[in-house]
């Protein structure tokens, strides 16, 4: 079956001829200049699969402009091979600048998360869609995720039950937790402690509404100055 | 012309056009957010029911696994819109069956299309590529794709199946020039094989739930901008696509 069609493939593919040929009249060096040298983005990405929050398009943005990792959820974790791997790769092979942790209104992970949180038992991996097993990789990978959900709920005092208030404020959470998550990995603290000045890494959260199209920063940025201070002990304590 | 498709030739292509020198910007994350907030304006102008109507849910008509190259953004490089791809992006467009974060996207995800597009110039693909050059007996030493991280670095834990897959492609005394290309096509041969050979897939096409699935390999040009399909798309009952494909 080499020659599979269906609308939304020739869409994509006439699409992309439109494209290209419109670059190509406007900006005849683009594609060659971009092709011609290793890619150098200032920003690595970590946003949602969400089909709604291409980043480069809602960032006004160039191809060439920002390194991505899409997956369900925005999450950072740290046995994620594929993430840490694309850490690695953006912020010391690319030397990105910034990476951003972007969230999103109308999160379905979320949504499926919340909804498995309240049958969480402390200590047993959660299952997050029932219609899953428990060690599918789906229900493994939204797990850390639901966990936390189920923790974030009575701490911050959310509501249980009703979705509408709570789904809001944990896209929120999730974001800062996943950029917490950002900042203990070993790729940006040393990044945070070996980067000359003027070429410091900052870590953003942001948080995307689909429905208006708009981007916030949640300002909770972090740069080198969030590393711990050394500690510092007077003469006296040492000698002794 | 649709209201949409007439924006998108304003802005997606747009900010290439418009876009002048310096060629760095000098503060990325300003002009990113205030890009933002006038594509956002252009579109709600044009047409004020498209981000209402995207808001109450997705529906999009394809999973996209790509690779995080920030010269390879779906959406802008298909001329779709925001709802239409769902995407996962990493390095070299891997689609291993033990990547719990990959096989959870394609659980939740799936679509009737799933396109595994690569592109020219992969530097995953090339990384690759030369350090299976070096390897003198794959699989029994440490792999080591980046030189200069440790094997168990995440970065060369995560190239290691990719640098003995391209070692097992019989480039080794072709130039690299002339065997980037080849890798690159054959790399995304067999992640469309590797989808197709998930239980989601193989699910779906026994139990004739999303019965029209079928699988595609893209390949996107760096130089020209232009998306070539390689011809290898897979439905149900299809044979694996190997070397000899058209």
């Amino acid at each position: 079956m080499s020659n599979c069609r269906h609308r939304s493939i020739s869409q994509m593919l006439s699409g992309n001829v439109q494209w290209a040929d419109n670059v190509q009249q406007t900006n005849p060096n683009f594609f060659p200049e971009s092709a011609g040298r290793a890619q150098s983005p200032h920003t690595l990405w970590i946003g949602c699969g969400d089909s709604r929050v291409p980043e480069t398009v809602i960032t006004g943005t160039r191809p060439g402009d920002i390194f991505v990792n899409r997956n369900v959820g925005n999450q950072v974790q740290f046995n994620d091979e594929n993430l840490m791997a694309t850490l690695t790769f953006a912020v010391d092979q690319l030397g990105v600048r910034n990476v951003i942790v972007c969230g999103h209104t109308g999160c379905g992970a979320i949504t499926a998360s919340f909804r498995a949180s309240k049958t969480v038992i402390p200590g047993r991996t959660p299952i997050t869609l029932d219609v899953y097993s428990a060690d599918s990789p789906l229900n493994r990978f939204l797990a850390p995720l639901t966990t936390s959900i189920a923790n974030l709920v009575p701490n911050l005092q959310i509501s249980s039950v009703v979705e509408a208030e709570a789904i809001p404020v944990l896209i929120r959470e999730n974001v800062k937790v996943q950029v917490d998550n950002l900042c203990e990995t070993e790729v940006i603290q040393n990044a945070w402690r070996t980067r000359p000045v003027g070429e410091e890494l900052t870590v953003y959260g942001w948080l995307y509404d689909v429905g208006t199209g708009r981007i916030q920063d949640m300002e909770i940025s972090r740069g080198p100055e969030s590393l711990p201070k050394p500690r510092v002990f007077s003469t006296e304590k040492i000698m002794l | 012309m649709s209201q949409y498709a007439s924006l998108r030739a304003q802005f997606f292509e747009g900010d290439i056009r418009t876009k002048s020198s310096p060629d760095e910007p000098t503060d990325p994350i300003a002009e990113m957010l205030s890009g933002n907030a006038q594509w956002a304006k252009a579109v709600t102008e044009s047409d004020p029911d498209f981000f209402p109507t995207t808001a109450r849910a997705q529906y999009p008509h394809t999973l996209w696994i790509g690779c995080g190259d920030s010269r390879v953004p779906e959406t802008v490089i298909t001329g779709a819109k925001p709802g239409d791809i769902f995407v996962k992006r990493n390095i070299g467009n891997q689609a291993r069956h033990d990547d719990e974060s990959l096989m959870a996207t394609l659980t939740f995800a799936v679509e009737v299309l799933v396109i595994i597009c690569g592109h020219s110039g992969c530097g995953a693909v090339a990384a690759s590529l030369a350090a299976s050059r070096r390897e003198t007996v794959p699989g029994q030493d440490p792999i080591i794709t980046i030189e200069g991280f440790p094997a168990d670095s995440p970065l060369n834990l995560w190239l290691a199946p990719l640098t003995i897959f391209i070692g097992s492609l019989g480039l080794s005394s072709t130039p690299h020039e002339e065997a980037l290309p080849v890798a690159v096509r054959e790399n995304i041969i067999a992640q469309v094989n590797s989808v197709c050979e998930t239980e989601v897939i193989q699910n779906a096409w026994r139990r004739k739930i999303l019965p029209n699935i079928t699988v595609h390999g893209w390949v996107y040009d760096l130089e020209t901008g232009r998306i070539q399909d390689l011809g290898i798309s897979r439905g149900p009952g299809s044979l694996p696509a190997g070397k000899d494909s058209a």
